[in-house]
């Protein structure tokens, strides 16, 4: 088996120190980092469709989205002194205020760090000021806005609006989760977007910020 | 003291039928964003009360407390940690002055909100004192039973019942969240319908059974699949359909006769306890008990 596969198996089998231990070693033996990084990241996304079909649940989930961020701890830094970051933009993420879930965020946060993204996770039961305080202060692109109650959902609206109040509503994009979380309610509140998993999620991330 | 039969030995001569939503309902009511529903127990208690009647007046046997968040580790989380013992007491008198002699008052279990790890940071040891406390409270002021539901990881509902056994000899129902994947029904941390039926009887569970996430639709092929693993009596307690909110406003769509009638499926396959959880209320009940006189 090659160290890619290796890789590949430990990122799905959420083997942290398994993870770390191959990608050290791929630095040292001068691999292709960049192809690395792909097939880290098609692993992550398999672990995502596994989800999907009901093959892999949260544990697994959690575990491999841990072993991805593992390693790419480990990567990151050598891509800087390449010049060659994978900095993909900044977000800040978190639950809205009312609302405890913590699972959906922490999974999405995991996986946008992981691809690179900087990521500003703000936890759960989180006020609206707080989001745009923190989006403002770090001059972020994007906001995730997670509600998995439909007496929360009403929360992300309070984002936007105030948002549009401070006339800051231009300088992010914003992203809603959650279970309850529709296109159509999407549309209503005048978001930029929601996905119904984690990793699309992350595709529509990096897709907002090409734009 | 009232003269009734002890709740397994109705279960065993007919159907038994639970209330319906109370969280739904209170938000209806306009209990707002951060205050734990418990707390109406103390400062809504009328209001509490009339739901729990207005089940009781539907043709429910049996209401659960308005207890669900009322552990420790899910109150601390609202910072009403400190009030466990009160909001769990009087939930139990609140319902208590208004029952049926005929009637039950379960004392309600819900999760604790907590993770154990990759996911979280609890531990179970974390989960048993949580609920060794609730439980043991709870059969202080006598409730009929222990009604823990929504558990999403088997492990959780496993640390709750027996934590329930050791603090007392009173029935314990116990009701598991499963999720419908395309390979069956699992509850999101991957635990089979076998692994949940099989541990919680172990455990020492005396009724099993699913509520929550699965419309009543959805619920009705689970019902063989959990009475192939046990003797055990089934409860079954699904959703009104799935959440929709339209014009800011929270929707259930599956309607009570609809809902009825899926309940009657449930029953035939063998479901001995049936209610009604989030999106439904007391029509949704009066609609069951009118389908079972049918």
């Amino acid at each position: 088996m090659d160290l890619y596969t290796k890789s590949k198996e430990a990122i799905l089998n959420g083997n942290t120190s398994l993870a770390e231990e191959i990608v050290k070693k791929a630095i040292l033996e001068n691999y292709d980092i960049n192809a690395l990084i792909d097939t880290l990241s098609e692993a992550i996304r398999e672990a995502g469709d596994l989800f999907e079909e009901g093959e892999f649940f949260l544990p697994e989930l959690m575990r491999s989205a841990e072993a991805m961020k593992a390693a790419m701890g480990i990567l990151t830094p050598t891509l800087s002194q390449e010049k060659e970051s994978r900095f993909i933009g900044k977000v800040v993420i978190g639950t809205i205020e009312g609302d405890i879930h913590d699972i959906g965020k922490t999974l999405v946060a995991s996986m946008l760090s992981a691809e690179g993204f900087e990521v500003y996770d703000l936890g759960a039961d989180v006020p609206v000021a707080t989001f745009i305080d923190k989006a403002v202060e770090v001059d972020a692109h994007l906001i995730c806005v997670s509600a998995l109650l439909t007496t929360t959902m009403v929360g992300q609206k309070k984002l936007i609006d105030t948002l549009n109040e401070r006339n800051i509503r231009e300088k992010f994009k914003v992203l809603l989760g959650g279970a309850p979380v529709s296109k159509r309610w999407v549309e209503e509140i005048g978001a930029d977007g929601t996905a119904d998993n984690a990793i699309s999620a992350v595709k529509l991330a990096k897709k907002l910020m090409v734009l | 003291m009232r003269n009734k039969k002890h709740i397994l030995d109705l279960v065993k001569e007919r159907v038994v039928i639970l209330d319906g939503a109370m969280g739904s309902l209170l938000i209806n009511q306009g209990l707002q964003i951060g205050i734990p529903p418990e707390s109406w127990n103390v400062t809504n208690s009328e209001l509490i009360q009339k739901i729990h009647l207005d089940y009781y007046n539907a043709g429910s046997d049996v209401v659960l407390t308005n207890t669900f968040g009322g552990s420790r580790l899910k109150l601390s989380a609202h910072n009403h940690g400190e009030r466990v013992e009160e909001y769990n007491t009087e939930a139990v008198e609140i319902a208590r002055e208004i029952c049926p002699e005929e009637g039950y008052i379960a004392g309600d279990i819900g999760p604790s909100g907590k993770f154990l790890p990759p996911v979280g940071k609890v531990t179970i040891d974390d989960f048993e004192e949580t609920f060794l406390e609730q439980t043991r409270i709870l059969a202080n002021v006598e409730v009929d039973f222990f009604f823990i539901e929504t558990m999403v990881d088997l492990k959780e509902a496993e640390s709750a019942v027996k934590a329930a056994k050791k603090t007392s000899n009173l029935p314990i129902f116990v009701s598991i969240t499963y999720k419908k994947t395309k390979r069956g029904y699992f509850t999101i941390m991957g635990n089979s319908v076998e692994q949940c039926v099989d541990t919680l009887h172990k455990a020492g569970a005396d009724v099993i059974g699913a509520n929550c996430t699965l419309s009543s639709n959805e619920m009705i092929d689970l019902i063989p699949q959990i009475k192939q693993f046990t003797d055990l009596p089934i409860v079954a307690k699904p959703n009104a359909g799935k959440p929709q909110l339209v014009g800011g406003k929270t929707v259930y769509l599956t309607s009570p006769k609809d809902f009825a009638e899926d309940i009657f499926q449930m029953v035939e396959k063998k479901a001995a306890i049936v209610g009604g959880c989030c999106g439904t209320n007391p029509q949704f009940i009066e609609n069951i008990v009118q389908r079972a006189k049918r």
